[in-house]
């Protein structure tokens, strides 16, 4: 019978044939428009003559519109509620992340799906590179930079510094104190595992500036302990206060606190200008501010207050460089150049804190010459 | 007869017009133009959700179908070289969305037990229920009929496979050509010609005694 429906030349010759071999041709008279203009004669002219065709189209008609009455039309409601759920559904596409769009433009799923090998030597290779790769952009950039010296001062160090008695995971602790901190080279750390356990400002009673002992945990623990004016203990505390969130904010502001007797080194007030800037702790960032107070030259130092006093997060500490360029002004130190009057004078229209826009007033007219403003 | 050649000529430019149209509007769409899609939804969603309605007969599969369908079409349309209509684009898209909603509720036939609550009778509201039907409404037992033939309509509707069933309403309900039918289901006018054949005969044998 399908073969029937399939061949168009049979109805024209067919004229003969029983009613059942004529069904498939009711069918698509009755769908409409399905028949050529020759098929279409010859059923109707079999029709004409043919109760029993004639009956059965008849009971095709009623069937299709039997069913055509149960068919259903959308109303408004429905179609305004698809509507909004497809707005809603294109938004959340939209905003998905550009980074998941980019990985789909890169790796389309047409394009893995049938290459598996393919798709699993690229994640492989994603997740080595992130592996290596991760760890050396979140560590520190300065942290290679101040390591202690080559390795060839770790095999003078261990074998001229006596054991201080504490050792870790079998390893003998290093001890470098006073006098041989100077000319020592410090024993090579490896400062991706090395820690500081703590710095303490030791007083010398009396007798000269207080000596600093810094113990970093590593593989084999160090001591240092010096003047803070040892190379070896300048190095350390900038290496601390230089890495960031790799040490405890605790032993940042231990590092700010002994570095602060050497504000004019042009290191340490690098290192003091770049903790303001830079400190993800606040009481850090503030107490280097005030380490600052008063370092030399001063115009290093008045940016680094200016900067602060526009650019930082925290309230405190922005009162806190506000303050510091107050003192400034009464020592004299600060110039009434034209880019430092601008941002008082921006600050003072400004800044969200009364007390900063009433200080930057002051300021502006202790610098004077006085001015419309 | 001029008069005559003079309108086709102008239903002809007219469609041209449209076709133009209707091209540029993709052509924005493909280029991130989130109003030109919607204003291509506003032109064909009517006609999609009714194929949607009337295959699944759930207003909520419906919508399934609906926003699947438009969002593969979204997704997609950068594929789209304007080798067909639109139309036929989208709804080849939309076919195939339902043709798999279909089959898939083929294979879980808990499915298909009616969605809506039972009456106080015991006796599950059917299709006639959801039309103002507002001389029905006023004739209790015509009403009382009307949901008799309605569920057996339904249940009869139910016995033909997915690809049956999409071929009877393209063809009856949506008044596509099996030609066309083809084009959307992605196969000869033949095949599509003996599953609107075999849907006739199923329908037929389970409605045979209802008429």
């Amino acid at each position: 019978m399908d073969a029937n429906l399939n061949d168009r030349n049979l109805v024209n010759n067919m004229t003969s044939e029983p009613c059942a071999a004529w069904e498939p041709f009711l069918v698509l008279f009755a769908a409409g428009d399905e028949l050529d203009p020759a098929e279409y004669a010859s059923v109707s002219a079999h029709l004409a003559q043919c109760s029993t065709c004639a009956a059965a189209l008849d009971r095709e008609e009623q069937l299709i519109s039997l069913v055509a009455a149960e068919h259903a039309e959308p109303d408004a409601a429905l179609l305004a509620g698809c509507r909004a759920g497809l707005q809603d559904a294109l938004d959340r596409g939209e905003e998905r992340g550009w980074l998941s769009r980019l990985l789909g433009e890169l790796f389309p799923a047409s394009w893995l799906t049938p290459r598996p090998a393919w798709s699993a030597a690229v994640l492989l290779l994603i997740g080595f590179s992130v592996g290596v790769l991760g760890p050396r952009f979140l560590r520190h950039p300065q942290s290679p930079s101040l390591a202690p010296n080559s390795d060839t001062s770790a095999s003078n160090a261990s074998s001229t510094d006596a054991p201080s008695g504490t050792s870790s995971a079998g390893a003998s602790a290093v001890n470098i104190s006073d006098s041989s901190a100077a000319s020592s080279p410090l024993p090579a750390l490896d400062w991706r595992s090395a820690d500081v356990a703590g710095i303490n400002l030791v007083d010398s009673g009396g007798s000269g500036d207080p000596s600093v002992e810094l113990q970093m945990r590593s593989q084999r623990p160090v001591t240092v302990k010096g003047a803070v004016d040892d190379d070896n203990v300048k190095r350390l505390l900038l290496g601390v206060l230089g890495g960031g969130e790799r040490f405890c904010p605790d032993v940042r502001l231990s590092a700010v606190d002994c570095l602060r007797a050497r504000k004019n080194d042009p290191d340490v007030r690098a290192a003091l200008c770049h903790a303001v800037r830079t400190d993800r702790n606040p009481a850090v960032r503030l107490k280097a501010l005030e380490a600052l107070d008063g370092a030399e030259p001063q115009g290093i130092v008045r940016q680094t207050l200016l900067d602060a006093l526009v650019d930082d997060s925290n309230p405190g500490v922005r009162v806190e460089a506000m303050n510091s360029l107050r003192d400034m002004t009464d020592r004299g130190q600060l110039g009434s150049d034209d880019h430092t009057l601008s941002v008082l004078r921006e600050r003072m229209h400004k800044d969200p804190n009364a007390y900063i826009r009433l200080q930057s007033a002051e300021v502006i007219r202790d610098l004077g010459p006085r001015e419309k403003f | 007869m001029g008069i005559s050649v003079a309108l086709d000529g102008d239903a002809r430019q007219a469609a041209a017009a449209r076709l133009a149209e209707e091209q540029g509007l993709v052509r924005k769409a493909q280029a991130g133009d989130r109003l030109a899609f919607e204003e291509l939804v506003r032109r064909y969603d009517r006609d999609v959700l009714r194929l949607a309605l009337n295959l699944v007969h759930r207003p909520e599969d419906a919508r399934d179908i609906y926003q699947e369908g438009f969002l593969r079409a979204y997704r997609n349309l950068h594929r789209f070289r304007f080798e067909c209509s639109f139309y036929t684009w989208l709804y080849r898209i939309v076919t195939n969305v339902a043709l798999d909603h279909l089959r898939r509720r083929t294979t879980r036939r808990e499915e298909q037990a009616p969605a809506l609550p039972e009456q106080d009778g015991g006796v599950p509201p059917d299709f006639f229920d959801r039309q103002p039907e507002l001389s029905a409404r006023a004739n209790p037992e015509k009403q009382l009929l009307g949901q008799e033939l309605g569920r057996h309509i339904e249940e009869a509707m139910k016995r033909l496979s997915p690809r049956e069933r999409m071929v009877f309403e393209l063809k009856h309900h949506q008044g596509l050509r099996l030609r066309a039918i083809g084009d959307l289901l992605g196969t000869s006018e033949d095949t599509v010609k003996n599953s609107l054949f075999r849907a006739t005969r199923k329908l037929r044998a389970s409605l045979g005694s209802v008429r």
